[in-house]
């Protein structure tokens, strides 16, 4: 507890104002709260010893309604700063998430999933708020209202009784944090057996074509069947140990009442307590088991809070590896010269000894097998990572003097997996250039084949894509995002296997538009299919991160090796020649 | 709306069946907890009147009372408890019959219904939506029931004491009906927004993290910031107007309100003493102060299930618009054997009204013949594909089986001859021999190895530690997409079908997994009646027929050698595909 508090007080110290106001209308407030129980009391002291007069019964009722009135709008202030604070710390908080997220390379992304750093920002910082609310909640209700009542009784009634009535009440505590975590323990066991069901449905309905062609719909019935007793068994567990809290809580709070009655008929016996402080205190009994219970859930929140910033620290604190500098460039001629580079995570190289030389308006083409290290290489071009050894210059600048926002607003590149937003197609295409006008839209639909796509679908440009939106096909997906990279117009192209999904037909058109429009811009083609880079001015194979071949298609063609092999494998039907 | 509401809590009450002597059971213990719960304190309202009493204390009465007392409370935590968890268990049966009768409506729902909607949307429909509906069950049912009784309970109990308290408890009712209503208009208008904001928020989040290198890619980064900083603000300020909300009306007024309700106690005390000259006992004060706080407490347990309410009505709307989806209608013609001749009669097929795909189509594929179906994206390859398993049927014409209208054969009998290798291979979450056999267990392990092997996926086998007992995770994302195909060929052998449907991967992959696919392609076609979609000309060289489509029409038709004479459209695309240069 103590801990959390520390580690959210940097938000209080800077709002004092908020942190007077909690405080303050919190003592006043729980100081209030002794009051209705002491009036009642009184009066029935009054209307049995017979001494109640008229403007007594005024006063009372005056006393009576001013705290009431009080006591409201104390709690009102209490309760509003708490959860406001708690809010504008969890927006804080999220803002310094997203903020470092954007910020941070892919090897960052490599070391933490993308599902671990989603839960961050929605489980975690949900506990954190439930810390920074409901826990200041009940850590103010626990050591101030509790105390506070505790003192009174004793102080107004009688210390003797207060401390004997009060004994079977600490078992309250006990309950709250045992049961409590066993509850958290089977729901995580419950939760677990949600997920399975979930993703058994999911491949129901993913593959939903091949239950169907075989025949599998009963199995498949008897294994969602299974499944969902099986959660449901789990569930049950958690719910009957909820529903443990109500006779066990009856029970402990029973035995205090017996104890005080028990006790109480001696107290009053013996002159020492009168039957209106006997009252009172009956009442102040039943006021004293909240702060019992507020004390198992202020332990069990706040700790709770406490794992969760620590987790959410965790990510704020990470250092990128990529180092800023903030060189320019105007010119783009490209120079390798045998450079290398290794993947923070892997144990060897994953490329070796590059060298090339493209210049500006060169189209060049990479091909190899899959995994052979074409990704890789152009992956050098986005300043991802840090770069490798050897020497890597654009426009006679080594990469390392480039800034990482220079680069990339000099290059385009359209990843292999394709991306999409949920927004439409014009706001997807628009990422690219926001401020294109229309007649570079217009021409940026017609290099990217999109044309026919977009009259078939409903509202055209306007509509929406991705997870909200209607389905696209791979072609589709892999054409907008090509249109997304071309309307940047960028001085550098890179497709990485950017036209796998898209037919021949409209693959020529594509390249056909890359021609024309691209005579004085580099560009760089990935791909698995040769006649994507039949008209590359320089095309390199890629092996196992070596650059095993280089030339034009021409050169290729008749030198023996991969090239070759591909290009006769292919010519001939992919029948008569056999690779190696 | 009011009709809408009433036939939904119909709907719902239709899946208690069976269960509802157990919910009727449930209620009735409540009932008696709830009894038991407000005659506790009134043993101690005799105490106080009859043994309390100073100077004459009756130390025998307090005790035996006492253990009375604690006898009546142990009998209301057990009674309540056991009413709780029967409910509890009636609920959890109604909800498993309502997922199962879900999930029973989904497998016989029509293929169109999962080509126009997200995955994520059906499975949510089964998994989280049932959920909500289940926290009705453990949460809202025995709080609304326990609630209820006491309200009820303490009014009339206060009654029995005295007419003017209870007429003063009876007061209350209006006020506090007023109270929930009111709030619970305007808290499920808030917390409505707040949960919109929260998950619009957050599915842009997640949105950004998945496409990260995109948005790094192309400098966007303030871009995304800018747009994610005014979803967080939306955010806190809906959040922190529902912490108004509740700072002002939640807890806060419910304990105002029951100082309220004690101030006129004292009120009514003082009065009667004052003017009426009657004394309350001191037994009935307590008892009265003691009632107003259980009339009060329901409240506390009232406004927490009003959102949960709100929230499980919006799933159950979305649960009975998925049942009311039509099923498919089940023929009940058998087709009991199968030699693999198959004939389209002048089908026509649209998906929209209005928008053909497929005109006027004939052809005749006899026992063990391979058709090739060839044709730009868009020509009606996959439609043929679609119509011939049935996942949709044509809009007029006839698909002959063995020269029997498939129309009249109950679709899962007619399946059960048919085996498909699809274009983007789905491989289960489960053991490399379960996404070979599947369910079927008739499929031996013996059957589904060989199976692998002769399709050429024994180097899949060897790299596994677990062979065919290897668990495949993420839907195969550790597999390449050539062994993704291999193990869906190997599954299409094993269950050795009469007719093969095959639709080539379009996107291109290497040689060397193009050449195993090919190969596999050939054994497991062998002695059947296939059907191959092909991208790649080359593949279909041996085909017995090939039918070239263009916009839902077959253009030509014949064999690759009498194409290639034929000097048409598929010689065109042969050459600019294959001998290009």
């Amino acid at each position: 507890m103590i801990t959390f508090l520390k580690k959210i007080s940097w938000y209080y110290k800077k709002h004092k104002f908020k942190f007077i106001i909690i405080l303050v209308s919190a003592i006043i407030l729980n100081l209030l709260e002794i009051m209705p129980p002491l009036i009642i009391g009184k009066t029935i002291d009054f209307i049995t010893t017979e001494t109640l007069t008229v403007t007594l019964m005024r006063n009372i009722l005056l006393l009576f309604s001013v705290v009431i009135i009080s006591i409201y709008m104390l709690t009102f202030l209490s309760i509003y700063y708490i959860s406001q604070s708690g809010y504008h710390i969890d927006a804080i908080l999220r803002k310094r998430l997203v903020k470092k997220y954007l910020a941070m390379s892919p090897s960052f992304y490599e070391r933490n999933s993308s599902g671990d750093l989603m839960a961050r920002i929605t489980n975690d910082l949900r506990s954190v708020t439930m810390g920074t609310t409901a826990g200041i909640v009940t850590i103010l209700d626990t050591l101030i209202y509790g105390t506070i009542i505790l003192i009174t009784m004793m102080v107004v009634v009688n210390p003797v009784l207060t401390i004997i009535a009060l004994l079977p009440l600490p078992l309250l505590i006990v309950t709250e944090v045992k049961i409590g975590r066993k509850i958290m323990d089977h729901h995580m066991t419950a939760q677990e057996a949600f997920g399975k069901m979930n993703n058994n449905v999911l491949e129901v309905v993913e593959g939903v074509r091949v239950t169907r062609s075989y025949v599998q719909e009963n199995e498949e019935y008897n294994d969602f069947k299974a499944m969902t007793s099986n959660y449901i068994e789990r569930v049950m567990k958690v719910v009957r140990l909820e529903a443990l809290f109500e006779p066990v809580t009856t029970l402990i709070v029973a035995s205090s009442f017996i104890i005080s009655f028990a006790a109480g008929a001696y107290f009053i016996q013996n002159d020492i307590v009168t039957l209106g402080e006997f009252i009172t205190f009956n009442i102040y009994l039943n006021m004293m088991i909240w702060p019992m219970f507020a004390f198992g859930m202020m332990l069990d929140i706040t700790e709770r809070g406490r794992a969760s910033l620590n987790r959410i620290e965790d990510v704020l604190y990470e250092t990128d590896d990529v180092l800023l500098s903030d060189g320019a460039v105007k010119n783009n001629d490209v120079s390798f010269k045998n450079y290398s580079f290794t993947y923070p995570t892997s144990t060897r190289d994953n490329l070796r000894g590059i060298d090339l030389e493209l210049k500006k308006g060169q189209t060049l083409g990479i091909v190899g097998k899959t995994g052979s290290g074409k990704t890789t290489f152009i992956k050098q071009f986005l300043k991802y990572y840090t770069e490798g050894n050897g020497s890597f210059i654009i426009d006679g600048k080594p990469i390392k003097d480039i800034s990482k926002e220079e680069l990339r607003d000099l290059i385009g590149y359209v990843p292999q997996e394709n991306f999409l937003f949920s927004k439409t197609v014009r706001e997807n295409i628009l990422f690219g250039k926001e401020n294109a006008t229309d007649e570079e839209l217009q021409a940026t639909i017609e290099n990217s084949a999109l044309i026919n796509d977009l009259n078939n679908m409903s509202d055209g440009l306007e509509t929406k894509v991705g997870e909200k939106g209607v389905a696209l096909s791979g072609g589709q997906k892999q054409r907008i995002s090509i249109a997304r990279s071309l309307i940047k117009n960028p001085e550098i192209l890179i497709l990485d296997d950017a036209l796998s999904a898209v037919d021949a037909n409209t693959e020529a058109h594509i390249i056909d538009a890359l021609k024309r429009t691209r005579k004085d811009k580099t560009t760089i083609i990935i791909t698995h299919r040769l006649s994507a880079v039949e008209h590359a001015d320089q095309i390199i194979v890629i092996d196992d991160g070596e650059i095993v071949q280089s030339g034009t298609h021409d050169e290729l063609t008749q030198k023996d090796g991969w090239y070759k092999t591909q290009h006769e494998y292919f010519k001939h039907g992919g029948e008569t020649i056999e690779p190696n | 709306m009011g009709v809408r509401r009433l036939n939904q809590i119909k709907r719902l009450y239709e899946f208690t069946i069976g269960q509802r002597s157990l919910l009727v059971f449930g209620a009735l213990l409540s009932l008696i907890a709830v009894g038991l719960n407000l005659f506790g304190p009134f043993i101690l309202k005799i105490i106080l009147d009859n043994y309390l009493v100073k100077d004459n204390i009756v130390v025998k009465g307090i005790v035996i009372m006492l253990l009375v007392y604690l006898l009546v409370e142990i009998t209301n935590g057990l009674v309540a408890y056991y009413s709780k968890i029967i409910t509890l268990k009636a609920g959890s049966k109604v909800i498993q019959n309502i997922r199962l009768k879900v999930f029973r409506h989904i497998q016989k729902l029509p293929v169109r219904y999962f080509d126009n909607l997200p995955a994520g949307k059906v499975v949510a429909r089964i998994t989280n939506d049932t959920e909500t509906i289940l926290t009705v069950f453990t949460q809202v049912l025995s709080q609304l029931i326990t609630s209820g009784f006491t309200i009820i309970g303490v009014v009339i109990a206060s009654f029995i004491v005295n007419v003017y308290a209870g007429l003063l408890m009876l007061l209350i009712l209006p006020v506090l009906f007023l109270w929930l209503y009111l709030y619970r208009k305007a808290s499920n208008k808030y917390n409505m927004i707040k949960r919109e904001k929260n998950s619009e928020m957050n599915a842009s989040i997640n949105e950004s993290i998945s496409g990260m290198s995109v948005i790094q890619a192309f400098n966007n980064e303030d871009k995304v910031f800018n747009e994610f900083l005014k979803l967080n603000e939306d955010y806190y300020e809906s959040s922190v107007r529902l912490s108004r909300l509740n700072s002002l009306t939640n807890t806060n007024l419910i304990e105002s309100l029951k100082s309220v309700v004690l101030m006129f106690l004292i009120f009514v005390f003082s009065y009667m003493f004052l003017f009426q000259n009657t004394t309350w006992s001191i037994g009935s004060m307590y008892l009265m102060i003691d009632y107003a706080g259980k009339i009060m407490m329901p409240l506390y347990g009232i406004i927490g299930v009003f959102d949960v309410i709100e929230q499980a009505r919006v799933a159950t709307n979305k649960v009975y618009e998925l049942l009311d989806e039509e099923e498919e209608k089940e023929d009940t013609g058998e087709l009991k054997i199968f030699n693999g001749n198959i004939e389209f009669k002048d089908v026509n097929f649209s998906y929209v009204k209005g928008h053909p795909v497929l005109n006027d189509i004939n052809f005749k594929v006899n026992q063990n013949e391979t058709l090739a179906l060839v044709g730009h994206t868009g020509s009606g390859k996959s439609s043929i594909i679609n119509l011939l398993m049935r996942f949709y049927d044509p809009d007029s014409g006839e698909i002959l089986f063995d020269g029997v209208d498939t129309k009249t054969i109950n679709k899962q009998s007619m399946r059960k001859h048919m085996a498909i290798v699809l274009q983007d291979p789905y491989i289960y979450n489960g053991t490399l021999l379960y996404n070979i056999r599947l369910g079927n267990e008739n499929i031996t392990e013996e059957e589904a190895t060989d199976a692998l092997i002769s399709v050429g996926g024994e180097m899949i086998l060897k790299r596994f530690k677990n062979g065919i007992h290897e668990e495949l995770i993420e839907s195969g994302s550790t597999l390449s997409l050539g062994e993704r195909q291999l193990i869906s060929f190997a599954r299409a052998l094993a269950f050795k079908p009469t007719l093969l449907i095959l639709d080539e991967a379009t996107s291109n992959v290497d040689s060397e997994t193009e050449q195993l696919v090919q190969r596999a392609m050939k054994i497991v076609s062998s002695n059947r009646t296939t059907v191959i979609i092909a991208h790649r000309l080359s593949t279909i060289q041996h085909a017995d027929q090939i039918l070239l489509l263009d916009k839902g029409n077959i253009v030509e038709s014949g064999n690759h050698q009498t194409l290639i004479a034929e000097d048409g459209k598929y010689k065109e695309m042969y050459y600019k595909q294959v001998m290009k240069k």
